[in-house]
């Protein structure tokens, strides 16, 4: 799709949320929070899909590597997009309505107050901005060719990258979604919120090969979709331990997770995660003609990704504490809408000029060349 | 140690020589079978040594082992409110030992490592002796062990049936089907080389014993498609058994409500630790062994540089988690859950916490350095103090938790006997035992793997 396109159904989605907004501005920034973290996950699961190669000196994802690249190097539009979850975090964080707080969040000052918070936010966006823009540019610094030190240094920079990217990742996702409810805990919940990070990346990428002119083949899908496939299993596995652990012990200040998940229409999409979220591309992609059929595979990828969509709607939404959720439904999807085609038309924007390849990249003949056995 | 002879172009473009020194597949056959073949009365001296003393050790565990049956777990420190001591720590930090096969043997074929061939065979050996030594503690742990027998669901007259919601029988199945699954995993890789040293061998007994178990072995094409079709199988299936493993073993403690067990974190935690004190083990064994053994063109540094990487990987993954957990204590707002923390950090296991501290996350992390994750001396050294780490971290989990409980009056300072060192020391002589064993008669490399990847292996080798 053309830039302008994009840009048109973003402003739509958009529009059309402001008409939710100004009936309901509480319900309405749930699912701004909910749509501005589900297109964030893309970026971040980029990164450390592009992180991951340099650091494992990868040669098979050579080719696919420079779309992931476009997404990461979008990331800084996210910052400005945060500002009004900063605005209206009063109405979405129950731990800042200082003057009315219990005795625990009172406890939890030092972390969960709006100066903190907004600090912390700036911080994870210096990383982000960083990690994305730098290997970005570093890689597309490659293609005009022959520089392969730059290899080297990608994968040196790649070591202390991925630290700070799996550390700022996992505090964000306890500031802007374990924090919602905000007696809740977790520790396993950054664990959860990469996986989900993870699988948006890979399903991004592979769509996008799929309308690119890369050359890449059913090998190249067949790895993504291997990856696709484990990380399907990683996040339901992450997802039971929570759950298993939380619900063996039954204390209450660690249900109250799930049972906000079982009541006002919640119950129904609660259990349907397992299905929709595991069972459905589990043996969607399982087959190896799946993952390497390329309309098989693109419905596996778009399942998926919307599946995680549900996924972050899921974690969000129950916080609302709206009885009549649904009502609101169609505003919360055509937020989605704006932010998804933002952030395409972002990366149709820095695509612009530059290789769908990383062509100076010494390991490219490898990557071409590359077959499963 | 600098391999000279490598280029900026050829490092970043090329893939490195895995098998090293020139060696052709005469070679490597040669190399591999030399101890197999080795009459016994020819064993080498080192060997002798090292097998009476790990054997001698082996064989006081089994007597203490008959002592304890006859004097009860009595004579071991565990008493009110430490009811878990070094029984649970050994079995915790055993089943761990045993992941890094499986993840080489599993994990590493499904990323496509060819760099595991070389190593896959001993670590996987390695597995199934440590899931043994594993296996004895939950067993002599019991304080009526004449009933040990339930805890398998046996149908019988009285319906009695072992409670399905408790994670010890959930650990039953898990650790059991590891151990069935690895065997087979292992023994399929074996058929073989097995095969090789059953066409080599010059003594009929041994002709006998590898002829059996090569199970009429041709290497036929027909065979050999056969054999990779189990094991890209059995691989598709040790792959999530590394991650329920030790997940199951972690619910014994997270499932819980004792604040230092009971958290989220604790499956993943727990296998990122297993595969973390594996490798170190791998090293700890592997080292030595490709020295006195003559394999040091076959398991090169780059091999153990590569096992480094994965300990510095898995051992961030440990530091990661103690570091969320440590943080969510507080952040949970809970005074239990704050107060177990502080009091592993500061107060009377401070000793041990730290120890595991320093050697869980600052040891590994010296792997970022290139000059001491290719020297042989510093992955030695580093790998026993990730062994000493991970044994610790077990025993700061179980113990810290638990001698501090909910009600002050019965606090109370743990300390071993004389017997929970002889249990831990005899394990380690059953281990090496069946270790010690498995060098001398079996082919500690995947001969047939090591081949196939060769550069003689490859169409396009000039």
């Amino acid at each position: 799709m053309k830039m302008l396109t994009l840009l048109i159904v973003a402003a739509a989605g958009f529009g059309f949320w402001v008409l939710g907004f100004s009936s309901d501005p509480t319900r309405s920034m749930y699912g701004y929070l909910f749509g501005f973290v589900s297109a964030l996950t893309i970026p971040l699961g980029c990164m450390f899909f592009v992180l991951i190669q340099h650091l494992t000196r990868a040669g098979w994802s050579v080719l696919t590597r420079r779309v992931a690249e476009f997404g990461m190097a979008v990331v800084p539009i996210f910052a400005v997009l945060f500002i009004p979850i900063v605005v209206f975090g009063h109405d979405l964080f129950p731990w800042s309505h200082t003057g009315h707080l219990d005795e625990t969040l009172i406890k939890k000052a030092p972390y969960l107050n709006m100066s903190f918070f907004v600090i912390r936010a700036v911080i994870y966006f210096a990383i982000w901005t960083g990690i994305g823009v730098w290997f970005y540019r570093k890689s597309v610094e490659q293609d005009l060719g022959g520089r392969f030190e730059l290899t080297k240094t990608m994968g040196k920079v790649g070591t202390f990258s991925i630290i700070l990217l799996a550390l700022s990742t996992s505090f964000a996702s306890f500031d802007w979604l374990m924090s919602l409810q905000p007696h809740w805990y977790s520790t396993v919940f950054g664990v959860y919120f990469f996986a989900g990070c993870f699988l948006a990346g890979l399903a991004f990428m592979s769509l996008m090969l799929m309308r690119s002119t890369v050359p890449v083949t059913a090998e190249h899908y067949q790895d993504l979709g291997k990856l696709l496939f484990g990380f399907t299993m990683f996040w339901a596995y992450i997802g039971f331990s929570q759950f298993m652990i939380y619900w063996y012990a039954n204390i209450p200040e660690e249900t109250e997770f799930y049972l906000h998940r079982l009541e006002h229409g919640w119950s129904p999409v609660s259990y349907a995660l397992i299905v929709t979220n595991f069972f459905i591309p589990f043996f969607l992609i399982m087959s190896r003609h799946a993952k390497r059929n390329k309309s098989v595979f693109a419905a596996g990828c778009i399942w998926i990704m919307l599946a995680h969509f549900v996924d972050i709607y899921w974690l969000v939404m129950p916080t609302s504490g709206a009885h009549h959720w649904q009502d609101y439904l169609v505003f919360d999807v055509a937020v989605l809408i704006g932010f998804v085609a933002l952030f395409l038309a972002a990366v149709a924007w820095v695509m612009k000029g530059i290789s769908m390849v990383p062509k100076g990249d010494p390991r490219l003949p490898e990557s071409i060349a590359f077959e499963n056995y | 140690m600098h391999r000279g002879d490598v280029s900026l172009e050829e490092e970043v473009t090329k893939r490195e020589t895995l098998i090293r020194g020139g060696l052709s597949y005469h070679d490597v056959t040669e190399a591999v079978c030399k101890m197999p073949e080795t009459p016994f009365l020819k064993s080498p001296k080192g060997w002798l040594i090292g097998f009476t003393i790990s054997a001698s050790l082996m064989v006081m565990f089994f007597l203490s082992i008959v002592y304890l049956i006859w004097e009860g777990i009595g004579i071991w420190g565990n008493s009110s409110p430490v009811f878990w001591a070094w029984d649970i720590v050994n079995f915790v930090f055993w089943v761990g030992i045993g992941h890094a096969g499986t993840l080489i043997s599993a994990i590493l074929y499904l990323f496509r490592q060819k760099w595991r061939t070389s190593i896959n065979r001993y670590a996987e050996a390695m597995t199934i002796f440590a899931v043994i030594c594993a296996l004895i503690f939950p067993g002599i742990h019991v304080g009526r062990i004449w009933v040990v027998y339930y805890f398998f669901p046996l149908p019988n007259q009285m319906d009695m049936w072992p409670n399905f919601r408790s994670p010890l029988l959930w650990d039953m199945f898990a650790v059991g089907t590891y151990f069935i699954v690895s065997l087979h995993f292992w023994y399929v890789g074996l058929i073989p080389d097995l095969a090789t040293l059953r066409d080599r061998v010059k003594s009929k007994t041994a002709k006998m014993w590898y002829g059996l178990f090569s199970l009429g072995w041709r290497g036929s094409m027909r065979h050999w498609l056969h054999y990779e079709r189990a094991y890209l199988l059995l691989a598709a299936l040790s792959t999530p058994l590394v991650l329920s493993v030790h997940s199951v073993v972690s619910f014994d403690f997270a499932i819980a409500q004792l604040p230092g067990w009971h958290t989220t974190i604790f499956p993943p935690y727990f296998v990122a630790g297993a595969v973390f004190s594996g490798f170190a083990m791998v090293q700890t064994l592997m080292l030595p062994a490709r020295k006195w053994l003559g394999l040091k063109d076959i398991v090169t540094i780059k091999h153990i540089e590569n096992m480094n990487k994965i300990i510095l990987v898995t051992g961030s993954m440990v530091g990661y988690a103690y570091g969320i957990e440590f943080f969510m204590a507080w952040y949970s707002g809970n005074e239990y859950e704050s107060f177990t923390f502080i009091n592993r950090a500061f107060g009377p296991y401070a000793w041990a916490y730290w120890t595991m501290v320093s050697c869980n996350v600052l040891t590994p992390q010296l792997f970022w350095f290139k000059r001491l994750r290719t020297s042989i001396t510093a992955s030695f050294i580093l790998a026993i103090f990730v062994n000493i780490g991970m044994w610790f971290e077990r025993f700061v989990i179980i113990v810290t938790s638990l001698n501090r409980d909910f009600l002050p009056s019965s606090w109370h300072y743990f300390s071993p006997r004389i017997w929970e060192p002889i249990f831990l020391l005899g394990s380690f002589g059953l281990f090496f035992t069946l270790f010690l064993l498995f060098v001398r008669y079996l082919p500690v490399i995947a001969m047939a793997e090591v081949k196939g990847i060769m550069p003689h292996g490859d169409d396009h080798h000039a």
